[in-house]
């Protein structure tokens, strides 16, 4: 009797281990070869903070490029696995997002970042690493001894910016100005361009303030401003600092009778400031959803945003989702997912038309020559998104160094900055 | 370069105070919260925030920008009652750290929670068309809107003047603040002061948000800046100090605004310098009591 009850339970045992061993072999991972095989795409944006509008504008383009690609059956047969890291805007966290994203993550390419200090930081890493990196912002990585075959910007570069917006203003406003710039990098290279295009047009700088990030209080900057009596005012700076700059001007009366020139602007800025954002008030930008009137790209792209979304991109999120398609252009256009050399050569060849008319990446320093916008508020008859009119739109050709001078930082190197 | 006229020295006097204006009330709620609490409120920024968004719907609503800065005080303030009286209330008596990491904990948990109600862009709150103008005092411009800021604070700081000074309940609140044990054998119920004295606090932290919201609009991260600026008044005019926190909002406010004037880009750091000799050659701020520093 106890030898049945021994087999008896030898028995369930073994079915116990036979239904185990059954279920692992149905939960094992097929071969190798059957599986789809993966590329990884690592991004990190501002997704806190001051700018957390426009990090997840970013994120969210680049998510739609993503599934774009993924649709169609991804990248030479590869699907794109993405992650994306909150990098706070602050240069420590980044750098710690982008070793995450390459060392434990494993990503093969990065991208993103809204800042250029941050960017130049990014792009050391990436050089050192050897690891493609797509730039989102107005960076200054493309000039001098911060170029490297492994980093591409794609958002206009902050002279370029500056070039667009004072050219116009020199030409149909005035000669005389005044500036206030944001005291960091990104806005002294703004205001070297003003000042060099200054030089090259006949006009007169009148003054400049540097404002520390962060500031809320700028009436105290005007009364010195009036006193210079200038014919424009040029804002060197963004987000919350522009909004409460331009806040405050209005509060003064001075977007009623003088202009004032926002090198870079933005959308969600515009639809803060509500009527003080009037026709006075004229902003850069590298994309504005308006151009959808223009280019078939444009249209194909701000509609499908807005219908995932419920807002038009903003110039940032745009960025990212050329970044973003050109990284994959190149990685199929070279026929390779490993060979990262091959594939930023490639993309340094690329012409392409995706938001906006044709553009490339020049090969020689690896930037977007792509247009710069620019738009006049509609202030108090500014209705939903209709929030500015686009004035002008300024041709990449036009707003670039050769890459001669830009290996060297000319002009902008000569320029003396003031106190 | 160009000459300043004194016109424009005097225009720079006028932004300061009128920016110091609202440093004063900002960081009188600060300094209440203190003298009867003795709670480092972290959130104060937070409920200057609140009482921007406050204000922003309110004046969606009703189009009346008077009725907003009310309304944010009242809003604020009931807010206020139900954080001290739910989650301060329990904290009392135990690790003096315990308040401060809850307060902490409340400035990072509502903004998000504002991001997720209001969105990520910030609010604009228009000027009321009344004082949107500018008035010229001959060669002196100055916007209405900051003779408004100056004035409403004047009113508001003698009328919370009065309030302390003259009524029963201020008295009360006053006699807390110096020994709140004394109170409580007299009969009166002390926990039911703090509730009152956080909720005017708060509510004047709602106040200066307010009527800071139409020059910079309403944004989930204002409260970060302001709480910091609350805290470097309120050590400056000394801990608990009504008399300090008025002092000493309009001297950083004067501080900010000719520092901006002479070096534009040192304005947000003189404050600190600013403090940093205040505490040295008074280390208890400018009107604090002894034993507060």
């Amino acid at each position: 009797m106890q030898h049945v009850r021994f087999l008896h339970k030898t028995g369930l045992v073994m079915l116990l281990i036979g239904m185990i061993s059954a279920a692992l072999l149905v939960a094992a991972p097929a071969p190798a070869s059957a599986q789809q095989k993966t590329i990884k795409y690592g991004t990190m944006h501002p997704l806190t903070g001051a700018y957390a509008v426009l990090g997840q504008d970013q994120m969210r383009a680049t998510q739609m490029a993503v599934d774009e690609w993924n649709a169609k059956g991804g990248v030479l047969g590869h699907k794109i696995v993405w992650i994306y890291r909150d990098d706070e805007l602050k240069g420590n966290v980044a750098i710690r997002r982008a070793k995450e994203l390459v060392e434990e993550e494993k990503c093969d390419f990065i991208g993103g970042t809204l800042s250029g200090s941050i960017s130049l930081a990014i792009n050391e890493f990436a050089c050192k690493t050897k690891t493609p990196y797509v730039a989102y912002c107005m960076s200054d990585m493309v000039l001098g001894s911060d170029q490297c075959e492994y980093g591409a910007a794609f958002m206009v570069i902050p002279y370029s910016a500056a070039l667009a917006v004072s050219k116009y203003a020199f030409e149909n406003v005035g000669k005389k100005w005044f500036s206030i710039t944001a005291d960091y990098r990104w806005g002294h290279s703004l205001l070297e361009g003003w000042m060099w295009q200054s030089e090259q047009m006949g006009g007169q700088h009148l003054g400049n303030v540097y404002v520390p990030l962060g500031t809320t209080d700028f009436s105290t900057y005007f009364a010195k401003i009036l006193a210079a009596k200038p014919d424009f005012i040029v804002m060197n700076n963004l987000g919350a600092d522009q909004t409460a700059a331009i806040k405050q001007a209005s509060e003064l009366g001075l977007t009623k009778n003088m202009k004032i020139f926002c090198t870079k602007t933005a959308q969600h800025t515009i639809k803060e400031l509500g009527s003080a954002y009037n026709e006075n008030v004229i902003g850069g930008m590298s994309f504005y959803w308006k151009l959808r009137d223009k280019y078939p790209g444009a249209k194909k792209f701000v509609d499908k945003f807005m219908e995932k979304y419920g807002a038009p991109p903003e110039q940032d999120g745009e960025c990212g989702y050329v970044a973003t398609n050109l990284l994959f252009m190149a990685i199929e256009k070279a026929g390779t997912v490993s060979d990262k050399k091959k594939i930023m050569d490639t993309m340094a060849d690329l012409k392409y038309t995706l938001t906006k008319g044709q553009e490339y990446v020049r090969g020689c320093d690896q930037q977007r020559i792509q247009s710069y916008v620019l738009v006049k508020g509609k202030g108090a008859k500014a209705k939903g998104w209709d929030l500015a009119d686009i004035v002008a739109e300024i041709p990449g050709d036009s707003i670039v160094m050769s890459c001669e001078d830009n290996a060297k930082k000319l002009p902008f190197v000569n320029i003396k900055l003031p106190k | 370069m160009f000459e300043i006229p004194w016109n424009v020295i005097a225009m720079q006097f006028f932004f300061g105070i009128a920016l110091g204006c609202i440093f004063v009330l900002l960081s009188s709620g600060m300094s209440i919260i203190f003298g009867l609490l003795d709670v480092v409120n972290f959130a104060h920024g937070t409920f200057a925030m609140l009482g921007a968004y406050a204000v922003f719907v309110v004046v969606s609503l009703t189009g009346n920008f008077f009725i907003g800065l009310v309304s944010a005080v009242i809003i604020v303030g009931i807010i206020g009652m139900f954080v001290e009286f739910i989650l301060l209330k329990p904290l009392y008596g135990k690790d003096p750290l315990l308040p401060l990491l809850l307060t902490f904990g409340l400035s990072v948990a509502i903004p998000d929670l504002i991001k997720i109600i209001f969105g990520l862009i910030g609010k604009p709150v228009n000027y009321p068309e009344a004082l949107s103008g500018i008035i010229a005092l001959g060669p002196v411009i100055i916007p209405g809107y900051r003779l408004f800021i100056i004035l409403f604070t004047l009113v508001a700081i003698i009328s919370l003047w009065l309030f302390l000074k003259k009524s029963d309940l201020g008295m009360i609140i006053r006699a807390s603040t110096r020994d709140s044990l004394m109170v409580q054998t007299l009969g009166i119920n002390v926990s039911r002061i703090w509730t009152i004295g956080f909720a005017i606090g708060v509510g004047l932290a709602a106040l200066a948000g307010a009527i800071a919201a139409p020059m910079m609009s309403a944004t989930p991260d204002m409260g970060v800046d302001m709480t910091m600026t609350a805290f470097v008044v309120t050590v400056v005019g000394g801990l608990g100090s009504l008399g300090g926190a008025i002092v000493g909002g309009l001297l950083i406010g004067l501080v900010v605004a000719f520092t901006a004037f002479i070096a534009g880009e040192y304005s947000s750091v003189s404050m600190y310098f600013c403090m940093a000799l205040i505490l040295l050659l008074r280390p208890r701020g400018l009107f604090g009591e002894q034993g507060r520093e």
